[in-house]
């Protein structure tokens, strides 16, 4: 079992959702998926590398063989995939704080689900519906997500510097310089090993 | 709907594991055991093959019963969870993966029921397109960078920061001419192997 890999953390979640309500949610995720200002706050949450939401059809588990047995279910499914920096607790507190009514809207669909605020009962929910990563990848486990950001940022300013410097004067490349300077120093924060948390 | 966000893939993939209860262990052990054993850094066949950003394993035992009033139910098969989050869509990604790291595969895949193996790319692709599950909603913190433009941009910031630091107050002409000759060194470099431990000094 391994949910974490240098700084960041593997969430799997299911919940069972009455199929009725299934449509009703597919409606609500095309609805975030157009209007991008919907998602602000899930942008917002900078912990986040990725994140996804699945929706399983009770008739729709893979059958891949005559010799499996078919699923007879009565209910559909929700999976919920996170990858994001810090501990669990942190990332549960954050997601109730800040993104309690988007949570709600998305869960509020799968059988028992109490609410993202008290995030006592939440947690408890979650806890009971998650279940555990056998094998955890990531290219950059020294990085976070806003490390990530921040690289991009650093490059792009770097590209723009580059593109000019050759053809200034030094007067004018080290006026650029410092404005450069200003503009990246935000994003040059230094990777390394996670910190231990406990 | 969106199994992409912007150039990035998010690819979920349900596999039936064999039930087979002569099995000793059975097939689900035998896979949680062997990807115990798989390196999760630099030998990772992920980091082997190319292409992914982050990629999860994970034995779905079972549904999970949330209380009364809800129906208790359960799975007939126990499935392994695939999900990737990728530069590419499941074929040429599929590919990659059999090309670059088919023993791998094989050893995870053979105790799923119907998988047929590596070694014809073909099937396999059909296998993991059956096996799919479409994303409902993805979410990408970044979601118009490669892989190798994300390593590229994490050693940049590291030898820009570096620059910085060590060229505080030199005089204008000196400091141009050595930023010139630090970009030109810093875009000669190779873009760093996925999971490689960047220096967070300059370019060496």
């Amino acid at each position: 079992m391994s949910n974490i890999n240098g700084k960041l953390y593997a969430m799997n979640a299911i919940t069972p959702m009455k199929p009725w309500k299934t449509r009703i949610l597919r409606l609500i995720f095309f609805l975030l998926w157009h209007i991008k200002s919907k998602q602000a706050d899930l942008i917002h949450l900078s912990f986040i590398q990725f994140a996804r939401w699945v929706i399983i059809p009770r008739n729709r588990f893979p059958s891949l063989s005559s010799g499996q047995k078919q699923e007879t279910l009565k209910y559909d499914y929700l999976l919920f995939f996170s990858n994001f920096n810090g501990t669990w607790n942190q990332y549960i507190d954050a997601f109730s704080d800040v993104l309690s009514d988007g949570l709600n809207l998305i869960w509020r669909w799968s059988e028992k689900f109490p609410g993202s605020v008290p995030v006592t009962g939440f947690k408890e929910y979650i806890a009971r519906v998650q279940f555990d990563t056998d094998y955890y990848y990531t290219s950059y486990p020294q990085a976070t997500a806003n490390d990530t950001k921040a690289a991009h940022i650093v490059v792009a300013a770097l590209d723009t510097l580059a593109a000019q410097a050759a053809t200034q004067t030094p007067e004018q490349f080290h006026a650029a310089y410092l404005q450069f300077v200003l503009a990246a120093q935000a994003n040059l924060g230094t990777l390394g090993d996670a910190p231990a948390v406990f | 709907m969106s199994n992409q966000n912007g150039s990035v893939f998010g690819l979920t993939f349900l596999c039936p594991i064999l039930n087979d209860a002569a099995a000793s262990p059975s097939h689900d052990l035998q896979i949680r055991d062997y990807l115990s054993t798989l390196d999760t850094r630099a030998g990772s066949p992920f980091a082997i093959a190319p292409g992914t950003h982050l990629a999860r394993l994970a034995v779905m035992d079972d549904v999970i019963f949330v209380g009364s009033p809800a129906i208790e139910e359960h799975l007939q098969s126990k499935y392994l969870v695939f999900e990737t989050n990728c530069d590419s869509d499941v074929d040429p990604y599929i590919r990659g993966l059999a090309s670059a790291v088919p023993e791998h595969l094989d050893a995870v895949w053979q105790h799923c029921t119907g998988y047929p193996g590596a070694a014809d790319a073909t099937k396999l692709v059909a296998y993991m397109k059956a096996c799919q599950i479409p994303t409902s909603f993805f979410f990408a913190a970044v979601n118009n960078k490669s892989v190798t433009q994300t390593l590229t941009a994490l050693q940049t910031q590291q030898a820009v920061a570096h620059f910085i630091a060590s060229h505080q107050g030199m005089e204008p002409a000196q400091l141009q001419r050595e930023f010139l000759s630090f970009v030109q060194t810093l875009r000669a470099l190779p873009c760093p192997a996925p999971c490689s431990i960047i220096p967070t000094g300059g370019p060496r």
